[in-house]
């Protein structure tokens, strides 16, 4: 198989919550299995559109409001050929901010943010920020996905199906109990910073999907060691079982 | 009358901390100023000659205690929030210890760090006449939020004093901004050389913040700090009042500030702006500081900040809260030629930020060229701080929750130095462990 191409978009811009990590546990676990990645940073010092076409994985992190601002004007230019990408299974990984813009609007107070519209969900800044550990269930991937949001953004799906099920934590909108959307080859999620080292599965999930879309033969990822992955999961899954909603 | 009874509260608080072992840097203020929540608004009453602020991420307490030192030296009493207390409730247990049980105290100067989050809160009580801003790096998110968010709350904080002096670190363009607030008179300091490799570190603050555009830099030292100028609007780095050259790190930190000659037994580039600040301060409120090395000759090392523990080894402990300041600890470390031990110990409590993302912002892969031993990896987020390493190939030796044990493993391996890095809960806990197998004959069992 030729080395994957992952497209980071915006890592001068959205980088908040240390998504860097996201992008090495990427590189790292190919790496490791004797396979090669090469990440393409996108930034705002780039001119040209981002070039979509040999793109096997796009991650879009999270910013500031005022930096989530400038990154999404500057997408929508390329809106359709983004929609394109991710109706075509183009696999996507968006976090936060990243999450946020994939929607179609983000409305804070008086202002509203148009989105890119490839996911049917909006945003609305609620009054207080969602800040805490979040562990979920997910169909997606066995066991639990743990991590950490912050976000002031009540994200609406629809009729999308989330990424998992709030057992601990805030989720999209601190009402309705689920988290993230998972769509197409999509997983978008506030679970934000190191999503991908903390849940192993979910990282192989979303190599596996964008080396399937590469190869159709493949079948599935030679397994690693996951212990330590495993162990940091467990931490923060055992952390809050007492206060876990069934 | 609740006044006095707040004050004879706290201090009992604190009698009967110091009794339990406590070091009470908070706790009897807080229950002071539940009894009498106007009681910090007492303390300008009680100052003589200015109160002096430091405010800004990293850096606070280290400058604070340098100005504090100084002052001291020169013969006056200072009341100073010393432990690194630096939440409204520190400051009042501070001013508490000074009083006497009728609430009487008088000082001359006031040196208080606070927290960026609590200058406004303080200054509704406070009115400094000078106010130190070092630097402002990203810093536990969840609890500060973005560097926006911290920027805005300075700016209200220092426009609601109306009248300040401001002395500001030149080399960071969001600290400059502030010097532009009506009613401010600012000074600058700053290091008008480019010494330390170039480095692809975390840059928020490179932006200009003026008009948002990417500022062109001459050079950086670390992080947004370094000689910079928008394109766009023209904003740069300021005149300096302050200016630091001939800078030479090794063996010991020598440099000048103005053209006077200074040298320092504090490792650490990041320890020139903490001396330099403290120096501009001392001229800003006109006490002459001519003799400024032999001024600091009582000045102790606050806790953490590379603090040398004198075993068969040295093991040095060193306080690393976020990713500038680690990077910067990273750099120390790099420094140090000798073959060592690295401890990493990382809470996630709340005055540690519950959030550990930030230590994928950390450049761990530069401790690979420290001449690394044995690396070990403790406290409450030890599994994410050791998948930090791992994802960056470095292998870590040892995972255990116990601090005693990860330290006494050094002491016996053979290295010629450990460094003991902390966030702040593990802090006070890791000198309580240091300092009791110092006792117990060097933690051979």
């Amino acid at each position: 198989m030729n080395k994957l191409k992952i497209l980071h978009l915006y890592p001068d811009l959205l980088n908040l919550y240390g998504d860097r990590g996201n992008i090495v546990c990427l590189v790292k676990r190919l790496e490791w299995r004797g396979m090669e990645a090469e990440v393409v940073k996108y930034t705002r010092n780039n001119t040209e559109p981002p070039n979509l076409s040999d793109a096997d994985i796009v991650f879009i992190g999270g910013g500031s409001d005022r930096d989530q601002k400038i990154a999404c004007r500057s997408l929508l230019k390329c809106k359709r050929e983004l929609k394109n990408y991710v109706e075509d299974g183009g696999v996507t990984v968006a976090v936060c901010g990243g999450y946020q813009l994939l929607g179609k609007y983000y409305r804070l107070g008086d202002e509203t943010i148009e989105g890119l519209d490839i996911l049917d969900i909006y945003t609305e800044r609620g009054e207080n920020r969602l800040v805490g550990n979040v562990v979920l269930k997910s169909d997606i991937v066995p066991g639990k996905i743990v991590g950490f949001e912050n976000h002031g953004g009540r994200t609406y799906i629809g009729s999308h199906t989330p990424l998992g099920k709030v057992i601990y934590g805030f989720g999209n909108d601190d009402s309705s109990g689920y988290e993230g959307v998972a769509y197409k080859n999509v997983i978008a999620t506030y679970l934000h910073g190191p999503l991908l080292p903390k849940n192993p599965l979910l990282c192989d999930y979303v190599l596996t999907n964008a080396i399937k879309r590469k190869d159709p033969n493949f079948s599935c990822l030679p397994p690693l060691d996951d212990a330590m992955e495993s162990a940091a999961n467990k931490y923060i899954a055992d952390r809050f079982k007492y206060k876990w909603r069934t | 009358m609740r006044k006095l009874l707040a004050v004879l509260a706290g201090k009992l608080l604190t009698v009967a901390g110091k009794m339990a072992g406590k070091k009470s840097s908070s706790g009897p203020g807080e229950f002071a100023v539940r009894l009498c929540p106007q009681l910090l608004g007492e303390l300008p009453k009680h100052v003589k000659r200015g109160i002096i602020v430091t405010c800004g991420t990293n850096g606070k307490t280290t400058t604070n205690n340098l100005i504090c030192s100084a002052l001291e030296a020169k013969g006056y009493k200072v009341l100073c929030n010393r432990l690194g207390a630096n939440l409204l409730n520190g400051i009042v247990t501070s001013m508490i210890q000074e009083m006497d049980l009728l609430g009487r105290f008088s000082v001359d100067y006031a040196c208080l760090e606070i927290d960026e989050e609590n200058a406004e809160p303080v200054f509704d009580y406070i009115k400094p006449d000078v106010m130190v801003v070092t630097n402002l790096f990203r810093d536990q998110l969840d609890r500060y939020g973005e560097i926006d968010i911290a920027t805005d709350r300075l700016k209200r904080a220092i426009t609601k004093v109306g009248e300040l002096k401001l002395v500001l670190n030149a080399d960071d363009p969001l600290c400059v901004q502030f010097g532009r607030e009506k009613g401010v008179t600012p000074f600058y300091y700053g290091v008008s050389e480019k010494v330390l490799p170039q480095l692809d570190d975390i840059k928020d603050g490179r932006f200009c913040p003026i008009c948002g555009a990417e500022q062109e830099y001459n050079y950086y030292h670390y992080s947004q700090l370094g000689d910079y100028c928008c394109p766009s609007c023209g904003f740069k780095r300021p005149n300096i009042d302050f200016e630091v050259k001939n800078v030479r790190l090794s063996p010991a930190i020598e440099f000048t500030v103005n053209g006077k000659p200074m040298k320092i037994s504090q490792k650490g580039f990041y320890n020139i702006y903490n001396f330099v600040a403290a120096y501009s301060v001392m001229n800003v409120i006109g006490e002459s500081a001519d003799d400024f090395s032999s001024l600091l000759k009582a000045y102790k090392t606050p806790i953490g900040r590379t603090q040398e523990f004198k075993f068969n080894k040295p093991v040095i402990l060193n306080l690393s809260k976020n990713p500038a300041g680690f990077n910067q600890v990273i750099a120390t470390m790099n420094a140090d030629e000798r073959k060592k031990d690295i401890i990493v110990a990382i809470n996630d409590k709340r005055n540690d930020g519950r959030d550990v993302s930030w230590l994928w912002d950390v450049d761990f892969d530069k401790v690979r060229n420290s001449r690394l031993n044995m690396l070990i990896t403790t406290g409450m987020r030890m599994w994410d701080i050791s998948l930090r390493f791992k994802y960056e190939d470095i292998n870590v030796d040892m995972i255990t929750p116990s601090m005693s044990k990860a330290v006494k493993t050094c002491l016996k391996s053979d290295s010629d130095v450990c460094y003991v890095l902390v966030n702040y809960t593990a802090l006070y806990p890791t000198e309580a462990v240091l300092t009791s197998l110092l006792k117990n004959g060097g933690g051979w069992d």
